[in-house]
């Protein structure tokens, strides 16, 4: 039963990817949207089976399905292969890839999720893309990225992964420059390709490390495996270090974490249903996925997990300055996106399995109420004639009532108002920060693996464990989540702000004024967009309560993956004074932003004026575009000037044309001999048969 | 022994022989219907073209039942009349091949009509005979048997070369042809009674043993009489063969020949005489090794000089070819500098085969024992020759057909300019054009790419044999640089240049005899190098059972 809805899931997406490109241009034409909101409501539902079809219990091992052999190389045998990998001497495993797809609570979860919001958000887009001239080629688009995502999801190894990481990253590219003909689009979608290299430039690297060390790709020879990783902390614990950072490059790449996120505040430039499903919900939180999916890996790389936390904390505070000043609605909910993505990465690094379960929980709530946002923008930009500068337009709450309420949900969920979801997600995840800063026990690195039952695992939990009191980059490790515990306080207190401060200038902020490019016929968005968006506040709304703590239903069911996350959940419980924190401070954001802008006045003005410098720095997110252009794009061309010489002159020159100049030249030899008379004919066959002799006589005397 | 016993082994011979040489004797009997169907003059009620078709039809099935006999079982080498010729995987394997061949140009005299209905009959007959005269050219066992499968192959060419003939270039090409093919035969005729009167026999198999106990002798060195004789000896004979590959420097009756002759016979030349002339030369060379082991001493020094020559004969065939090329006009005087540079690509891994077998350096090449190896270097070399009958057919095949649509009174149709614009005149011949073009200079996915790769694979194992074996490997992926021009030049002439408004139209399309025949010979070219396997796992098959591994 399993292994039948773990087959059909991706199938749909694909038969709808195929048949929209085939027939769609023809023959589909503005029906294109059916099969893609079809199969993606099929996928839905299978996804929904496969949550209760599973064996989710803890410690046992997933059986993938195969769907075929990909290559198998076991010889040449790789002398020194698996170094690390228990009974390692003399054994070596070769290459042995399959296709094939995993099905256990981690990656159910995320196919619930994606397959639910792709849905909507195809159904949205058939209202919002409507007339749009390659209707039918948006729709094969879409259907691709929801095969390549639920593949990607759905990887039994990591090469499978990240060829659909690739995937998807070609999906995103396509979407992001979906209106090509606008050159800040085409643009965008090529920045987005290019950072995006440089990440998957890492992540390829650790996965060749992974191989080179565990001798498979496989997750349940390298995750599953938890004696050999033990067996890596305890010899060489640099090398797993350097793997879990290269796979972190590749999240930094793929989640746009500081200091690669560039890349998505342009992708807004692409179509809102893509930013809502691609750049919000789902593909972006690919990272996410990947860092939690090797859980076991960073559980024994603490210096790893730091830096996570790190950068997670750092991106977070940085995008939700940015946000502060932005005046176009799609990028303060794209530089809102970099933000909670960095919280997912804090609830990542703390290292405890709180933390990541936080973190998985964000991520899913923050797929609900951020592709709320993002289509109640695009309702917005709908409505106003393709304008999103918020600036162009003010007072829309009377013009568009479903829009302001839903947008309102969203809101209040990002702000992390409880009771909506968004808060018990946050609050999870400051929680366990501030036990990590507040620590004086060993932190809680229970099972490393799900099936950390042997020796060597107990072996692993006394010997690599990070003290407590570790210094990092000079500071106690204590201390620097005490700093990350406010620094996230401080983002949950921006996150407010911002969030209702764009809410207000858009729905409030004085009387309604409409941009020209509106017309006289701005109106509520029709039917097919405004259901999606209720359906997806609802999700908002109630997701929090109804799995989060106070029912514990989320982390009891990701226990299957992440072994003793329910016990750890369970026994951390909520941290009330946390909780009281970020809601008090979530509020005055809230407050402060209704002061500000529920009617136009002078403040924001005087407040901008008086912090000169930083409204600056934040305008201008934060010069990071100019410091990448001078440093890395504008040497990066100079040296593709040079190449590009060296090429015309010396390669193109010099070799191809000089070689093609030889036969040429030495094609003139020839051409005497063959003089057509018979008799020089004759005589040279003699002359040569002679030559021929005497070269072979001569050598034998 | 009596004489009515020796006369019961004969007729028990013969009998035994019989069936064996049936295709050969159904080709003989096709023949003698033929002229039988000149001489009473009904060629009108039964078209010559019908029953040359016929017979070979039924040769070729015949020997295909042959070959379907010898797969599964062990090496089954079996002599026909009284030792004169050999039956064997090999020489079916060939029959096979020019069997087919002869089908195929059959077919396209069909199609481009031309030998008109008065000379039809001659026509098919010198063809059929030619094809005879290679049957017997690929199962020779004897020296005596080698001069006349050449010669038998020769004369009816002679004539099919000057077979236009209102053409003054075409009987020049014949003539040409005949004085140079009476000038090899006579130096080849010569070589084999030098080696049959210091050997004592002509019989293949009984050569290598008698060698062997030639060079035991005390007396014989390197630079006694007898081994100068015997090396004289082997080079006329290999004089003989060369010409009809027409080896530099025993090359020059190709290109006019080519030029004279008719697009048809000029395929028909290009590939079933080189292809019988190679089955030839593989078993000549086995014959002079032997199944003698232990290399090193004795004659085999004057072997592995003769692979190596051989080698650098390649070299130079394959190096003048392609830079003559480069400057031709004539379309089919280009085709003969392709044909023989071609030659030169085969001959190298009948070079590596030499080599191989007679190198003092070990038993072992890579894994693979000397005997195996020297069946790679034959198997890549078959591979090559059934990839070049097609993709040669194809464009000799194109050429006639262009010509028989531009033809014009100033104009033989078979310059470059012809071609031009070629594409937007008849798609399906300029698509099949460039298929057999880029199969022909070796891009993959084509099966002339593997061709050529079975054979540089083949001179790379021989470069554990001999260094010089290098030169040779990187002369020939030059080669296929240089080639690269002048096939290209072809390709641009029929896709970039448009076509002169006064050029006469060539409206073939796919629907038209010439546009199937076009497709049916290319279509193979693409399925040799998609499906790689199946040809080359015959080729090997056929190869091993030669060598004896």
């Amino acid at each position: 039963m399993a292994d039948m809805l773990t087959r059909l899931i991706p199938l749909f997406p694909l038969l709808a990817c195929l048949i929209t490109a085939v027939a769609g241009a023809k023959w589909l034409k503005e029906k294109s949207h059916w099969p893609v909101v079809i199969g993606c409501g099929l996928s839905s539902l299978c996804s929904l089976a496969l949550l209760f079809s599973i064996p989710n219990t803890p410690g046992e091992q997933v059986q993938p399905v195969v769907l075929y052999q990909w290559m198998q190389i076991v010889e040449p045998k790789i002398e020194n292969g698996p170094v690390y990998a228990p009974g390692a001497e003399g054994v070596s495993p070769g290459l042995d890839l399959k296709i094939s797809l995993r099905a256990d609570s981690l990656s159910t979860t995320m196919l619930a999720m994606l397959t639910f919001v792709a849905t909507l958000v195809a159904v949205y887009a058939s209202g919002y893309m409507h007339g749009d001239r390659a209707y039918w080629r948006f729709f094969s688009i879409v259907g691709l990225f929801v095969f390549s995502m639920i593949m990607l999801v759905l990887s039994a190894n990591f090469l499978q992964l990240f060829v659909f990481w690739e995937a998807v990253g070609l999906c995103s590219y396509l979407l992001i420059g979906f209106w090509y003909e606008k050159p800040e689009a085409a643009a965008a979608g090529m920045k987005a390709f290019v950072v995006n290299r440089i990440g998957d430039f890492g992540f390829a690297t650790g996965v060749f490390l992974i191989w080179t060390t565990f001798g498979s790709t496989e997750f349940s020879a390298v995750l599953g495996d938890s004696a050999a990783i033990a067996k890596l902390a305890s010899t060489n614990p640099y090398l797993l270090t350097t793997i879990c950072l290269c796979l972190f490059t590749g999240a930094i790449g793929k989640s746009a974490q500081f200091p690669l996120h560039v890349w998505l505040p342009d992708a807004m430039e692409g179509p809102t249903p893509v930013s809502a499903l691609i750049h919000a919900a789902t593909m972006v939180t690919a990272g996410v996925y990947l860092v939690a999916r090797c859980t076991p890996l960073f559980q024994l790389a603490p210096d790893a997990q730091v830096f996570v936390a790190l950068i997670g904390g750092i991106t977070a505070l940085l995008a939700a300055l940015i946000a502060l000043t932005q005046n176009d609605l799609k990028r303060v909910l794209a530089y809102s996106t970099v933000s909670q993505l960095g919280f997912m990465f804090l609830g990542l690094g703390t290292g405890s399995l709180v933390g990541i379960g936080g973190a998985m929980f964000h991520l899913v709530t923050h797929a609900f109420f951020k592709a709320l946002l993002f289509l109640g923008a695009g309702s917005v930009m709908h409505a106003m004639g393709g304008v999103i500068d918020m600036r162009e337009f003010r007072g829309l709450k009377r013009l568009m009532p479903q829009t302001h309420t839903t947008f309102l949900i969203g809101a209040l969920a990002l702000a992390g108002i409880p009771p909506l979801s968004g808060f018990w997600s946050k609050d999870t995840i400051l929680g366990a920060v501030y036990e990590q800063a507040h620590a004086h026990h060993e932190p809680a690195v229970a099972g490393a693996a799900p099936t950390a039952t042997d020796e060597h695992a107990d072996e692993s939990h006394a010997t690599t464990s990070a003290p407590p009191d570790k210094t990092m980059f000079g500071v106690s490790r204590v201390k620097l989540f005490g700093w990350l515990y406010w620094l996230g306080t401080l983002t949950a207190f921006l996150t407010a702000f911002y969030t209702f401060r764009a809410f207000f200038l858009t729905f409030y902020g004085g009387p309604e004024k409409v941009p020209h490019a509106a017309g006289h016929h701005a109106h509520e968005s029709p039917p097919s967009m405004c259901n999606p968006l209720w359906i997806l506040s609802g999700g908002a709304a109630l997701l929090g309560l109804l799995l989060g703590h106070m029912t514990g239903i989320f982390d009891g069911y990701l226990s299957g993956t992440i072994d003793g996350l329910k016990e750890a959940s369970h026994e951390h419980g909520i941290n009330w004074l946390v909780a009281a924190v970020s809601s008090v401070v979530a509020a005055i954001g809230v407050g402060l932003a209704w002061v500000m802008y529920k009617e136009p006045s002078a403040i924001p003005g005087r407040l901008a004026a008086l912090a000169g410098p930083f409204t600056r720095l934040s305008e201008h997110r934060f010069y990071l575009d100019e410091v990448y252009s001078v440093f890395v794009v504008k040497p990066l061309q100079g040296l593709a000037h040079f190449s590009r010489f060296f090429d015309w002159l010396f390669v193109d020159g010099l070799f191809v044309t000089g070689v093609s100049k030889l036969p040429a030249v030495l094609g003139r030899l020839p051409r005497p001999i063959q003089n057509g008379l018979v008799q020089f004919y004759a005589l040279a066959m003699m002359l040569a048969t002679a030559v021929l002799m005497w070269a072979l006589l001569s050598k034998q005397t | 022994m009596t004489f009515s016993e020796l006369l019961t082994k004969l007729t028990a011979d013969t009998q035994g022989s019989l069936l064996p040489f049936a295709p050969e004797l159904c080709i003989v009997g096709t023949i003698l219907l033929l002229l039988f169907v000149r001489l009473l003059d009904l060629d009108r009620w039964l078209p010559p073209a019908l029953v040359a078709i016929a017979g070979a039809v039924v040769a070729l099935g015949l020997s295909a039942r042959q070959f379907s006999e010898f797969s599964g079982t062990d090496a089954h080498v079996q002599t026909m009349f009284t030792g004169l010729l050999v039956y064997d995987p090999f020489t079916v394997f060939f029959r096979i091949f020019l069997l087919l061949f002869l089908l195929f140009v059959i077919y396209l005299t069909i199609v481009t009509g031309i030998p008109d209905a008065e000379d039809s009959p001659d026509f098919y007959t010198l063809l059929l005979g030619s094809t005879l005269g290679m049957l017997l050219m690929v199962s020779a066992n004897n020296l005596l048997m080698v001069f006349l499968a050449i010669e038998m192959t020769s004369l009816p060419s002679y004539a099919m070369a000057g077979f236009l003939k209102g053409r003054k270039t075409s009987s020049e090409a014949a003539l040409k042809y005949v004085v140079y093919g009476a000038g090899t035969a006579g130096v080849m005729l010569f070589g084999i009674s030098l080696l049959a009167g210091l050997l004592g026999t002509t019989h293949f198999p009984q050569m290598g043993p008698a060698l062997m106990e030639l060079a035991r002798q005390e007396h014989f060195t390197m630079a006694s009489p007898e081994f100068r004789t015997l090396a004289i000896g082997i080079l006329m004979v290999l004089v003989g063969v060369a010409f009809k590959l027409s080896l530099f420097p025993f090359h020059f009756w190709c290109p006019d020949v080519f030029e004279g002759a008719a697009a048809e016979v000029g395929g028909f030349l290009s590939v079933a005489s080189k292809g019988a002339a190679f089955a030839l030369l593989i078993r000549f060379l086995l014959a002079l090794v032997g199944g003698s082991a232990a290399p090193g001493g004795g004659p085999h020094s004057l072997y592995l000089q003769i692979g190596i020559a051989l080698s650098l004969i390649a070299v130079v065939t394959t190096t003048f070819g392609n830079l003559a090329a480069y400057f031709q006009t004539n379309i089919k005087r280009l085709l003969a500098y392709s044909t023989i540079a071609h030659a030169g690509y085969m001959l190298m891994a009948v070079g590596s085969m030499m080599v191989v077998l007679n190198s003092p350096v070990g038993e072992m090449f890579a894994g693979e024992t000397r005997s195996e190896t020297a069946a790679g270097c034959v198997q890549g070399l078959l591979y090559y020759l059934v990839v070049y009958f097609f993709m040669n057919l194809g464009v000799f095949a194109i050429v006639a057909f262009v010509r028989n649509a531009t033809f014009g009174k100033n104009n033989t149709g078979e310059e470059l300019s012809d071609y031009a614009g070629l594409v937007g005149q008849s798609p399906v011949l300029a698509i099949c054009l460039l298929i057999c073009v880029f199969s022909l200079i070796g891009l993959p996915p084509f099966g002339g790419f593997f061709g050529k790769f079975m054979v540089f694979y083949s001179v790379l194992a021989s470069t554990q044999a001999h260094w010089v074996m290098w030169i040779v490997l990187v002369a020939g992926l030059f080669n296929t640089v240089f080639s690269l021009f002048y096939y290209l030049r072809v390709l641009k002439c029929a896709f970039i240049d448009s076509r002169p408004a006064e050029a006469r139209v060539v409206d073939v399309d796919m629907g038209s005899d010439a546009g199937r025949y076009a497709l049916l010979v290319t279509v193979p070219v693409v399925l040799l190098g998609v499906a790689v396997e199946p040809i080359s796992r015959v080729a090997r098959e056929v190869a091993g059972w030669l060598l004896n591994t």
